[in-house]
Formats: structure tokens, sequence, C-alpha cells
């Protein structure tokens, strides 16, 4: 019977310990190709045509649609980002998507906002209620909406999608800070290759901790919270390389919320966002890829690997266990919603790479890891865990995954080696290494209530991150002292 | 020890030795940046001085020798050029073609290596290099996108307008250079480039047709207004060659055209024809096409009205008249006309000097 009872276990943990191994090893690939299509842009650096795209009266001009819920901390930041913007022509909506805080206020006493009446570009359904638009007097390409809020971004995107005047809409979140040519280098693509290009997302890095000026990031820094550096790690694997990896391989899933560019026209044709998706980023990219495989229209998602787009990212773990538990619990509707493209040929790279790797190792990788856990807990409980085996599995996993991180960290430092600071480098290279100890244990836990939530079908909820907003470089007469959200390295 | 067991220590020997590997690559890298950047700013500034002087050379001062400078001098050159205009440009291009940069480049051009062959035409196009003009052209045909945009924005630069047919021709081949590089091309070669569109207008090359109405309004070429008139006034034409027809009578503001957009408004047809020639009726300014906006704010589709309603809004105080007398309206047009005056409200707030502030 225990004969028996150890081999199960040990059984278990081999293929936990497979499935891991499989999973980085998968990870890895991306990080690779990602970091090889990196190098080879930056070659091209200063070749690519940006000047011309700026003076261009072609360049298509772009409508900035900005939802934010209580973002009085850092809306100002973005707003000035935003309108800071080195584009020939866009114009900026921001939808106060029933804000109880100071968020319009502020924007209303920045702007000289003035009631105007709405000209609608659309008639996307919007479930709250539309109380006012206004526009700035200052000068400055700003309308914003007042609305009832439901609870949902996605409402409040649509709105702002009814309002939009320009052929290309970029979505972006409202504590996130562009960098001057942000736009410009997102929007090349659709320059470039108008027939085909439907969507292009930019590079979200963490801001937490950065010096920053009036909605400028003067100096990235690494925060000196672990969480938060363990995150920008996390962020360079898979919202740099693993993204890069995935658009060269024609089967970009995500082009995030915080910072993606579409076409307008398109986005009206699949009904604009849906309404009751928690990942309605990812949504509407696959949204758009179903609609227009099945149409036989050309398309094409880009992912452009430039660090385009500043955020802030959780600072502790109940907003960060929030987040997570709303992004797989989003994955997992998107998963059920989209079944029947999962593994179908018909749908090219996003069928039989995307959507099966999402659902094998994003989806269903908590469970599977949590069951190792547990099944190495149950072993040492019954007496019958093999010490030195276990300590091989977990060796083996944790090189895997630390090869992982190090091999991210060192992409970064061989292109854009962007955060600044003595010890950024060793850091990061900590981090990396932590990110495999704790983190990814109870990462894997939140990812798991999440999915529980999908399965359940329980009703979605989304909730606004507490938001720290970003500091002013001004704020302090020593910059070099100054940090941005939870301090600097 | 099991065979599982054994394959995973030697596994994790391998891969213990590639995060040191990668950990040591990481470090060297580190600390080498920033000297070699220290290095490379020093030089900079030591060169800055030489570039200063050559810009000063045509004053009457005589040009220092640059034949066996750093080169770093022809990257700071490169990086100067595109900012530069007129004799400070000449300059400049002449110190690359003493260098030898400028026959390097030509030579890159047939590179293996993509990002070499891209960088090499931009650099053509920034020093105006009129002899690769040949070469730039068979780029055009080139396999990788990066290099055939490179390549077309090299010719814009050129000022050859032996190029216009081969850039025209590039939208129609597969795969070929986008419409916004050719078009900024083609703007950037500047008014010899006029007579080519203009008959590219009516063309064999039918993608050409609506970017070379588009490009002629951006010229303001009043030359090609009967032409555009004609063109619009055809309901045989695809719209969107007629939509750009519209867009650039607009743009080239001749009153001449008004009748034809008038027609064109108050006529049901395509709608995209139909609101680009609202707005155009809106930048020509011209009176009478006040009664075919008012119509179509009053009768038009949503994007139609829309469209009146802005170019009433532009007309000035008899446009503003028209549209105060339908905001009293209730149902979509008083919507926009409403819409109209609240954004000529809220830019005339913008307008406003700032309020002088007294000392108490």
């Amino acid at each position: 019977m225990t004969g028996a009872l150890v081999q199960a276990v040990q059984a278990m943990n081999w293929t936990v310990l497979g499935y891991v191994v499989l999973l980085d090893a998968a990870t890895l690939l991306l990080v690779v190709s990602g970091g090889r299509r990196v190098l080879a842009n930056r070659r091209w650096s200063g070749s690519e045509g940006h000047d011309h795209l700026f003076a261009s009266p072609l360049t298509p001009a772009i409508s900035v649609l900005i939802p934010a819920h209580d973002e009085e901390a850092g809306i100002l930041g973005t707003l000035a980002a935003a309108l800071g913007q080195r584009y020939p022509s866009f114009e900026i909506v921001l939808v106060d998507d029933g804000c109880t805080d100071r968020t319009f206020e502020l924007v209303r006493e920045a702007y000289g906002l003035t009631p105007v009446t709405p000209h609608w570009t659309a008639d996307l359904p919007v479930d709250g209620e539309i109380l006012s638009v206004h526009r700035a007097t200052t000068g400055d390409p700003l309308t914003v909406i007042r609305k009832a809020t439901v609870g949902r971004r996605s409402d409040a995107s649509n709105a702002a999608l009814n309002l939009a005047r320009h052929p290309l809409v970029c979505m972006l979140d409202a504590d996130s800070l562009l960098e001057p040519e942000a736009l410009l280098r997102v929007a090349r693509p659709f320059v470039e290759d108008p027939g085909n290009v439907v969507g292009s997302g930019g590079v979200i890095r963490a801001v937490n901790g950065s010096l920053i000026d009036r909605g400028t990031v003067l100096e990235p820094r690494l925060s000196s919270r672990w969480l938060v550096r363990i995150q920008a790690v996390e962020y360079l694997r898979s919202f740099l390389l693993g993204r890069t990896g995935w658009a060269d391989a024609n089967a970009l899933l995500i082009i995030s919320g915080a910072f993606g560019l579409f076409r307008r026209d398109l986005l009206l044709e699949v009904g604009g966002m849906d309404a009751h998706s928690l990942a309605e980023d990812a949504e509407l990219v696959v949204t758009l890829q179903e609609h227009l495989r099945r149409q036989g229209r050309p398309h094409r998602m880009v992912f452009v690997p430039e660090p385009v787009c500043w955020t802030e990212v959780p600072e502790t773990w109940t907003v960060l266990g929030r987040q997570r538990r709303r992004w797989s619990h989003g994955l997992g509707q998107l998963l059920w919603k989209h079944k029947r493209m999962i593994g179908n040929p018909r749908y090219g790279a996003i069928g039989l790479l995307a959507l099966p790797f999402f659902l094998l190792f994003e989806a269903i990788g908590p469970v599977v890891e949590l069951l190792g856990l547990a099944s190495v807990a149950v072993a040492a409980g019954l007496g019958v865990l093999d010490w030195g085996s276990a300590g091989v599995m977990v060796g083996l996993a944790l090189l895997v995954g630390t090869l992982l991180s190090t091999t991210v960290v060192a992409v970064e430092e061989f292109t854009f080696h962007r955060y600044g600071g003595k010890r950024s480098l060793s850091a990061l290279l900590a981090a990396g290494l932590l990110e495999n100890i704790g983190f990814r244990q109870v990462h894997a836990w939140y990812r798991l209530q999440g999915l529980f939530s999908a399965v359940t079908r329980r009703t979605p909820v989304w909730t606004a991150m507490p938001r720290t907003g970003f500091s002013s470089a001004s704020d302090d007469r020593s910059p070099a002292r100054v940090s941005a959200v939870g301090g600097g390295l | 020890m099991s065979t599982v067991e054994a394959v995973s220590i030697a596994a994790s020997a391998v891969l213990a030795l590639l995060v040191v590997a990668l950990l040591v690559a990481t470090a060297v890298e580190h600390t080498g940046r920033a000297r070699r950047a220290a290095r490379t700013a020093r030089r900079r500034a030591e060169l800055t001085p030489l570039v200063h002087a050559l810009l000063e050379a045509d004053d009457g001062v005589d040009a220092p020798d640059v034949s066996g400078s750093d080169p770093l001098l022809d990257e700071l050159v490169i990086e100067l050029l595109p900012q530069l205009r007129g004799a400070d440009r000449t300059a400049l291009q002449a110190v690359l073609v003493e260098r030898g940069v400028v026959d390097q480049a030509g030579v890159m051009l047939s590179s293996r290596t993509a990002w070499r062959r891209g960088r090499a035409a931009e650099l053509l196009g920034n020093v105006a290099s009129g002899r690769h003009v040949p070469q730039l052209v068979a780029l055009l045909a080139d396999p990788v996108a990066d290099v055939r945009s490179a390549a077309a924005r090299a010719l814009g630069r050129t000022g050859d307008v032996a190029a216009v047919a081969p850039l025209l021709a590039g939208l129609a081949v597969r795969p070929g250079i986008p419409p916004g590089i050719v078009g900024m091309a083609l703007l950037d070669l500047g008014t010899p480039a006029l007579p080519a569109l203009r008959a590219a207008v009516n063309g064999p090359v039918p993608e050409a047709r609506p970017l070379a109405a588009e490009l002629l309004g951006l010229h303001g070429d009043p030359g090609a207004a009967d032409l555009l008139v004609e063109v619009l006034a055809d309901v045989h034409r695809a719209p969107v060659v007629r939509r750009s027809a519209a867009s650039a009578l607009g743009r080239i503001g001749s009153p001449h055209a008004t009748a034809t957009l008038v027609s064109t408004v108050t006529t049901t047809g395509p709608l995209e024809v139909q609101v680009a020639a609202a707005e155009a009726l809106g930048r020509i300014g011209d009176p009478a096409g006040l009664e075919a906006l008012t119509s179509g704010l009053r009768t038009g589709a949503a994007l139609v009205r829309s469209a009146c309603a802005e170019s009433l809004a532009a007309f000035g105080p008899a446009g503003r008249a028209r549209l105060a007398a339908h905001a009293v309206l209730l149902g979509p047009t008083g919507a926009a006309a409403r819409s109209a005056l609240d954004t000529l409200d809220a830019r005339a707030l913008g307008r406003r000097p700032a309020p002088v502030r007294v000392a108490a």
C-alpha cells in the first residue's frame, strides 16, 4: 500500500516537474525569439522614418480614449503626457466613469472645461447614462464625457468610441504615461501596411519609483519594493519579449488595454468592446482576429518592441491579488467564449499556437503547479517523501525559472537598459530569482481563484486599482532624491 | 539514483552553467557600456567644434581638413543632416562625399543584410544623392518591407522626378510600398512632380489615382482644379477617387469648384464623397455654397449633416447665423447645429487672452 502511494506521489511530482519545465522552456523560446527581434529592430534605430511620419499630412489621425474611474492621483500626469505627444493630428477623449473623487474637478480646472453638445459618431450600446460632455477651452484637443458607472471599463470605452472622430483609436489607461513618440511608433505599422494592420500594441513598463515631471518620465528607476521589482521583470518577460515573440509568430493574442491602437471602423464593426469581459483587451484582439479570418479579410496584429508606455503596478499583495484574479477570470471567459478557435487550423497560428498555449499554461497552469506543491506537502506529511528526488526536482525547476529571468534581464541590459540607478541590474537579477521563490506560488493561488470564478460563472466585477499617483520632480528641491510611486532605488 | 534523476541532475548542471555565463556576459556589458558611453561623449564633444567650423566654411572661412578625422565625425554629420537646409546642408553633404561615406553607402545598397541596405538608403536620401537613384529604384522591389520604405523615402529626398513613375508603380505591385510612404516621398519631390501627378489621376495604375488626387490637393495645385472637378463630376469613377478629388478641391480653395461641390452635396451619391464635398465647401468659403450646406444640414444623412454643420461653422458670421437658426430645432438637425456652435464657442474661449492679474 505504502509503496503504491509513494509511486503515485513520485509520478505526480515528476509529471508536475515536467509540466513546469515545459512551460518555462516554451516561455524561454518565446523570450529568445522576442529578444532576437528586439535586437534586430535596434539595428534600424534612427532609420525608421519617424520624422517623415510626423511631418506627413497623410499620417492618419488618432483618437486617444482614456476611461477613468477615481484617478485623481495621476490623471493630470496622464493627460499631460498624452497631450504632449509628437504626432501630427490627434484628440483625447477622457471618460469620467462615475468618479467619486476629484478627477473631473482637477481636469476641469486644468483645462477650463466647458459643456458642449456632443457630436456622436457611432451608436454603440452604452449602459451607463451619459451625464454631460465637455471640451477644453485651453486649445488642447481634449473632450471629456461624464457618465454614470456600471462598474465596467468596457462600457466607458464604448462611450468614448461613440465620440471618437478619427480613423485610428488608441486605448490608454488613466494611470499610464506615454513617451513623447509613443503614438508615432505604434502608428507606424498602420502607415506602412495600411491594408493589413488592424491593431498595434506597445511595450508597457512599471513606472513605480521613477522620476517624473508633469507626465514625463525623466529617469526610469526601479522601485525599492521587491513586489514591484518582481513585476518589472515579469513585465519585461511577458509584455516586452513574450509579446514580441508571439507577434513574430503572427499569433499575438493580447494588445494591452493600457496602450493599444486599433482601426476604428473595425472596432465598430465588431460592436465595440465586450461589455461583460474582464479581459476586454485580449477579448477585442481575439474577436477581431476571429471576425476577419472568418471573412477571409487580411489582418495583422503588430507589436512594437519599444519602451513607450509607463504604468503603475500594484504595490501590495492585496491589490496584486485583485488584479491577477481579474486577469485570470477574464482569461477563463475568453477561452470559453472562443473555445471553437482552440486547436482549429482555420484560425492559423492563433488557433494552433496561442490559444492552446494560453489554455495549457496560463489557464490550467495554476492548477497543476499548486497540485504539485500539495502533492509534495502530502508526501512529506505521510513521511513518504524522497527528499533526494524532491531536491533534484525543486533544483531543476528553480534553475529553469532562473535561466528564464536572467535571459530577460540580459536582453534588457543589451538593448534598452532603461532602468537607471547603480544597483538596478543586481536588483533586477535578484528580483528574477525571487520571482521563482514565493511570488510564483502566491501568483498561482491568485490565478486559481480567478479561474474558479470563471468556471463557476461568477458575475464579473471590475474594481479599480488604488492609485498612488505620479509625484513631480518639482515636488522636491533635490531631483536626485525625488521618487515617484513607492520610492526609487 | 533513477535514470530520470540522473538526467535531471545533468540538465541542472547545464542550466547552472548557462545562468553563470549569462550573468558574466550581462555584468561585462553593464560595466563596459558606461565606459564606452563616456568615451563616445568625450569624442563627440571634441568633434563638435570641427562640425561648427565645417558649417561656417561657406561664410568665407576656409574649410578645415577632415580627411583623417575620427569616423565618429560621419555619425555626427549624418545625425545633423536632416535638421539642416540650404547652404549648411550642402556643406555637410560635401563632407560626406569627400570622406567616401556616400560611395560606401552606395555599395551597402547591395548588402546581404536588410538593415544595412535600409540604413544606406536612408543615408543616401539624407545627402540627396542623385547618383544612386537607379539603385534606390531597384530597392523598391526589395523583399524586406522596411528596406522598400527606406528606399521610397530616400527617393523623395533626392529631388529627382524620375522617381515619380516607379514610386507610383510601387503601389500596384505585391509586395509593394504603402501609400503613406509613397505619398510622403512624392510630396518631398515638390512641385516638379506635379505634371506626373496630374497624369496619374487618369493614369493606368488604379491604386495611384486617389493618392495622386490627394497629393495635388496637398500641394494646393490650382492647375489641377479643372481636372479634379471633372473627376468629381464623373459619377462612374470610383468613390475613393472622387472623395480624394473633393478633398483636394477644398485644399486648393478654388471657387471654380463650388458648383460641382454643391451638386455633389445635394445629389444622392456615395456618403464619403458627399461628406468630402461638404468639408471642401467649408474650406473654400464661397458664399455660393451656403445654401447647399444648409440643405445638407436639414436633410442629409448623419455624417453629411455633421460635415455640413462643421463647414457652416467655418463660414464665419453667415454660417453661424444659419446654425443658430437651426440650433433651436429638436432632432438630429438641431443637435448637429448645437454641437458645431458649442465647438466654436469652446475654441473662442481658448483664443481669449488670459485675464490680467492686478496686484492688490
